[in-house]
C-alpha cells in the first residue's frame, strides 16, 4: 500500500522547504545555495558586499573560494600591496598568460577553417579573408597576439634579470621561464609556415637550414630532414610544422606555464629589492595589513584588464594592423632579401659573422643553455641595483649586443647582391608590396619616363616613384656609374598596366653599357597595402 | 575599485559595440578583399602569360598564325569558337579546362601543328592550380576589349531572322540539313545527348520520342507557355525557351537568343528534322 501512495504523493523536497519557510525564504535560499556552489563558498549577499566594497568579515569568507574551488585555489589568497603597482612587475608575467589565452582562441578559431596540406593551406587563407566571417579580424589578431607575446615575454625575463629576482629561491621559476621563452619563440615561428606563402616559405627555409649546420654532419642532416619533412619544405614540413604549432608546443607551454605559477605562488610574488633586507626572501609573509585580498580587488582589476585589452587588440586588428599574406608560396622562387622572423633577427645576424657551426649551432645553444640555468651560478645574495653594478651592466650589453646582431639580421647589413638589383628591389621589393604597386594606379598614366627628370612627370605618383629610383640611383653612384633610369608604363589590358623598370649603367670592369630591368603588372583594384611589418 | 567595475563594464560594451560595427562591415569587406583578390588574380596571370603562354600565343594574345590562335579575340568570348566544337560550358569553364588539360586535337577546321600542352600539375604539366586560376582570370580580362574592338556578335540581319513568333509560317524543311544543324554549328547535342542513345528527342527510357513528348506537355495543367499544337510548342522550345521549363530543368539553361540567330529555313529544318523521330 505504502508503494502505490509513494506513486500518487511523489515526494518533492522543495514542497517540504516552501511548507516549512514560505515562499520567499525558499527561493531566496535556493538561490544562495546556487550561487554558493558556482562559487565554491559565496553566496549573493557576499558578492553584493563585495561588489559594494564592504571590509570583509573575520575569518575572511572571501578565502572559501581559493580553498575549495578549481580556479581560485591556483592563485593566492592575498598579494602584498608592495606587488599590486604598475613596479615592480609591470604586469609582464600576467599579459603573458593573457596573451597565451587570447592565442589559443584566435588560434582555435582559425583551425576550423585550416587544412594543413600544400594543396589547399594557402586557398584556405585566402577564404578565411574572403568568406569566413571575423575571419581576417581573427587573424590579424592572432599575429598580432602572437608577436606582442614575444614581446612581452622577453620583457619579462629581462624584468625579472633587472630586478634580481631570479635569485635563491626562484631559480627554478626562472629556469621554467626561461623554457616558456623558447617555447614562445618556437611558437611563434612555427606558425609562420602555415600561411603556405612566399613568406612563410622562404622564412622557415631560413630558420630550418640552422638545423643543418649541427655537428656532425650526419647529425645535422637527419636534424635537418626530421624539421622538413625532406630535403626541402613540402607537405611533410607542413604538418610537422602545423601539429608542433597547434599541439606539441602549446601543450609543453601549458605544462611549463603550471610549473612556473605554482613556483611563483609557493614562494610569493617577488618583491621589489628595496622592499626587503639583503638576503632575505620575505615574500612569503604577508603582514596582516599589507594584505591586498585577491576577492574583490585583484579579481576586478584583471577583469578589466581582460577588457581594455580585448578592446584594444580588436580595434588595432580592425583598422591599423593587417597581417600580410604575400604569393602562393614557390620554392623555385626565392625572394631577395627575405629574413626571419624580427626575433629571430639576431640569430641570421650571427650566421653573417662567419661558420655556421659556430655561429649556429655552439653559440646560440650556449645562450639557450646559459639563459635557463645561469641562476644556479650566479649566487650573490644582494638584490639592491647598487651593489650588482657589473651584473647589470652585463644584462644591458646583452640587449645592446642583441639589438646590434638584429640589426646585422637585416638586408642593411651584409648583403651580397648586386647594385642594379638593390636599386630595383627597392621600388619592386621581393617579400613586400613597396612604393611602386601602393601608389595611385589612376596616377600611373602609359609613358617612358627618365628618373632624372622626375621633376617633370605629370602626376604626383609618378615623380614619387621617380624620385625614389633617381635617389637610389645616386646612393649606389660608386657601383653604377653614369647610372639612368627609365621606367615605362604600358596599358595592357582593361585595368592592367605595365610598369618596367630599367637601369643602364657603365660597367666598372669593362666600360661598357650595361642593363638590368624588371618588370610588374599593376591592376587598378590590386589594392596593395603598406602592411604593418614587423619581420619575414 | 567601484570605478574598476564601471570602467570594465563599459569596455566590454565598447568592445561588443565595436564587434557589431565590424559585424556590419564584413560583407564589404569580403567584397572589397575579393576584388582585390581577382585583381591581384589577373597581376599574377599577366607575368605568368609573359612566361609561359605568349610564345605561342603571341604578344598580348593575339594569336601567331600557324602556331596558336589568339586568345584576345571576339569569337573566344562571343562563344561561337565554343559552338565550333560543341562546347556547352562557359567560355570561362572552357579556358581554365583548356589551359589546365592541354588540347590532343585541335578544333575542326584549324590547322596548328603544335597541340596545346597539358598546364596544370593535376594532369602532369608544371603550374600550380592557383596559378592556373591567375592565367584564366587574367585571360578571361580580355573579354571586354576582345568584344568591344569586334563590334556586337555577328549575327544574321533582323529582317532575315525568324523572330519569336510561334505561330510563324515555316517554309518546306530538310531533315537531313537540321540534323547538320543540330549537331554542328548550332551545338544543340552539346548538352541534347543521351550518352548511349543518341540525341535526347529520339525515344529512349519509357519516354516516348519529342513530338509525342511535345503533344503531352501541352495539355498538362502546369503548362506555361501559348503553343496550341505538338509542333508550335516545338518552335516555342527553341525560340522562346523559357515560355515553359519542363519540371526538373532550370530556366535560362537554353540559349534565348534562337530566335535571332536562326532563319525561317534554318529552324523549319531542324523541326523537321525532330519529327523523323518516333
Amino acid at each position: 500500500m505504502d508503494f502505490i501512495r509513494g506513486i500518487f504523493e511523489p515526494h518533492i523536497p522543495i514542497l517540504d522547504d516552501i511548507k516549512e519557510k514560505g515562499v520567499r525564504q525558499t527561493i531566496e535560499d535556493t538561490a544562495n545555495d546556487s550561487v554558493r556552489r558556482v562559487t565554491a563558498g559565496l553566496d549573493i549577499p557576499a558578492l553584493r558586499g563585495m561588489l559594494r566594497g564592504d571590509e570583509a568579515g573575520r575569518p575572511n569568507p572571501r578565502l572559501t573560494p581559493h580553498a575549495d574551488g578549481f580556479w581560485l585555489h591556483m592563485r593566492p589568497g592575498f598579494y602584498n600591496n608592495l606587488v599590486t603597482g604598475l613596479y615592480p612587475s609591470f604586469r609582464l608575467g600576467w599579459l603573458s598568460t593573457f596573451f597565451l589565452t587570447f592565442e589559443i582562441i584566435t588560434g582555435v578559431y582559425l583551425m576550423f577553417w585550416y587544412t594543413p596540406s600544400p594543396l589547399v593551406a594557402y586557398q584556405n587563407m585566402v577564404d578565411i579573408l574572403s568568406t569566413v566571417p571575423f575571419g581576417r579580424l581573427m587573424r590579424d589578431m592572432h599575429r598580432l597576439g602572437a608577436e606582442v607575446m614575444v614581446a612581452v615575454v622577453a620583457l619579462h625575463m629581462l624584468r625579472t634579470l633587472v630586478t634580481g629576482s631570479y635569485k635563491k629561491p626562484r631559480q627554478f621559476t626562472w629556469a621554467t621561464g626561461a623554457l616558456l621563452l623558447w617555447v614562445t619563440l618556437v611558437l611563434s615561428f612555427s606558425g609562420y609556415l602555415l600561411p603556405w606563402d612566399q613568406l612563410s616559405l622562404w622564412a622557415v627555409t631560413i630558420g630550418a637550414s640552422m638545423a643543418e649546420a649541427f655537428p656532425p654532419e650526419v647529425v645535422g642532416q637527419t636534424l635537418n630532414l626530421l624539421v622538413r619533412g625532406g630535403p626541402d619544405i613540402g607537405a611533410n614540413g607542413l604538418l610537422r610544422f602545423y601539429l608542433l604549432h597547434v599541439i606539441g608546443l602549446p601543450l609543453a607551454a601549458l605544462v611549463l606555464f603550471g610549473v612556473h605559477y605554482y613556483k611563483v605562488v609557493i614562494h610569493g610574488h617577488s618583491l621589489a629589492p628595496e622592499d626587503e633586507s639583503i638576503g632575505e626572501d620575505t615574500a612569503k609573509k604577508v603582514p596582516l595589513d599589507k594584505r591586498e585580498y585577491f576577492l574583490p580587488t585583484i579579481a576586478t582589476r584583471e577583469l578589466f584588464y581582460v577588457a581594455g585589452l580585448t578592446l584594444l587588440l580588436i580595434v588595432t586588428s580592425a583598422w591599423f594592423y593587417h597581417a600580410p599574406l604575400e604569393p602562393h608560396a614557390d620554392p623555385q622562387v626565392t625572394p631577395l632579401h627575405t629574413t626571419a622572423p624580427w626575433y629571430f633577427l639576431w640569430l641570421q645576424g650571427m650566421l653573417k659573422l662567419g661558420d655556421k657551426v659556430i655561429w649556429g649551432v655552439i653559440v646560440p645553444g650556449a645562450i639557450t643553455t646559459i639563459s635557463v640555468v645561469f641562476p644556479y651560478f650566479e649566487l650573490g645574495p644582494n638584490r639592491r641595483y647598487a651593489a650588482r653594478r657589473i651584473g647589470l651592466s652585463g644584462a644591458a650589453v646583452s640587449v645592446f649586443v642583441l639589438a646590434i646582431l638584429s640589426f646585422m639580421g637585416t638586408p642593411w647589413y651584409a648583403v651580397q647582391s648586386s647594385a642594379d638589383q638593390e636599386v630595383l628591389a627597392e621600388l619592386l621589393p621581393q617579400t613586400h608590396p613597396g612604393p611602386l604597386l601602393t601608389s595611385e594606379w589612376d596616377e600611373f598614366e602609359a609613358g617612358t619616363y627618365e628618373a632624372a627628370n622626375w621633376q617633370q612627370a605629370p602626376t604626383p605618383a609618378l615623380r614619387n616613384v621617380l624620385h625614389l629610383f633617381e635617389e637610389s640611383l645616386q646612393q649606389h653612384g660608386e657601383t653604377l656609374p653614369n647610372a639612368e633610369g627609365i621606367m615605362v608604363v604600358e596599358n595592357w589590358q582593361s585595368g592592367l598596366r605595365k610598369v618596367t623598370l630599367r637601369v643602364l649603367w657603365d660597367s666598372i670592369e669593362t666600360g661598357e653599357q650595361t642593363e638590368s630591368s624588371q618588370s610588374t603588372y599593376f591592376h587598378r583594384d590590386s589594392a596593395h597595402e603598406v602592411t604593418t611589418r614587423f619581420g619575414g | 575599485m567601484k570605478w574598476y567595475i564601471g570602467l570594465g563594464l563599459g569596455t566590454l560594451i565598447l568592445a561588443t559595440a565595436v564587434a557589431a560595427v565590424l559585424a556590419v562591415q564584413e560583407p564589404a569587406r569580403m567584397e572589397r578583399f575579393d576584388a582585390a583578390f581577382h585583381a591581384r588574380q589577373i597581376e599574377n596571370g599577366a607575368s605568368l602569360f609573359e612566361n609561359n603562354c605568349r610564345t605561342c600565343h603571341g604578344p598580348q594574345g593575339r594569336g601567331i598564325p600557324g602556331v596558336a590562335p589568339g586568345l584576345n579575340a571576339a569569337d573566344l568570348f562571343n562563344g561561337s569558337r565554343l559552338q565550333a566544337i560543341g562546347y556547352a560550358g562557359t567560355v570561362e569553364d572552357y579556358v581554365r579546362g583548356t589551359i589546365a588539360a592541354g588540347r590532343p586535337v585541335p578544333s575542326e577546321g584549324t590547322s596548328y601543328p603544335q597541340r596545346m600542352p597539358t598546364w596544370s600539375r593535376e594532369y602532369g604539366g608544371p603550374l600550380r592550380p592557383d596559378q592556373i586560376e591567375s592565367l584564366v582570370q587574367f585571360v578571361m580580362n580580355w573579354e571586354q576589349t576582345a568584344l568591344a574592338e569586334a563590334g556586337p556578335t555577328p549575327s544574321i540581319p533582323e529582317d532575315e531572322a525568324v523572330g519569336t513568333d510561334i505561330t510563324v509560317e515555316l517554309p518546306a524543311g530538310d531533315a537531313e540539313n537540321g540534323q547538320t544543324l543540330a549537331e554542328g554549328s548550332l551545338g544543340c547535342t552539346a548538352c541534347h545527348v543521351l550518352s548511349s542513345t543518341g540525341p535526347a528527342w529520339a525515344a529512349a527510357d519509357g519516354m516516348p520520342a519529342v513530338a509525342e513528348r511535345a503533344a503531352q506537355r501541352i495539355e498538362q495543367d502546369n503548362y506555361t507557355g501559348g503553343a496550341t499544337s505538338a509542333h508550335e510548342y516545338l518552335v516555342e522550345s527553341i525560340i522562346m525557351p523559357n515560355a515553359f521549363v519542363v519540371e526538373g530543368f532550370d530556366p535560362s539553361v537554353m540559349p534565348g537568343d534562337y530566335g535571332r540567330r536562326l532563319t525561317p529555313q534554318d529552324l523549319a529544318d531542324i523541326l523537321v528534322y525532330m519529327e523523323t523521330f518516333r
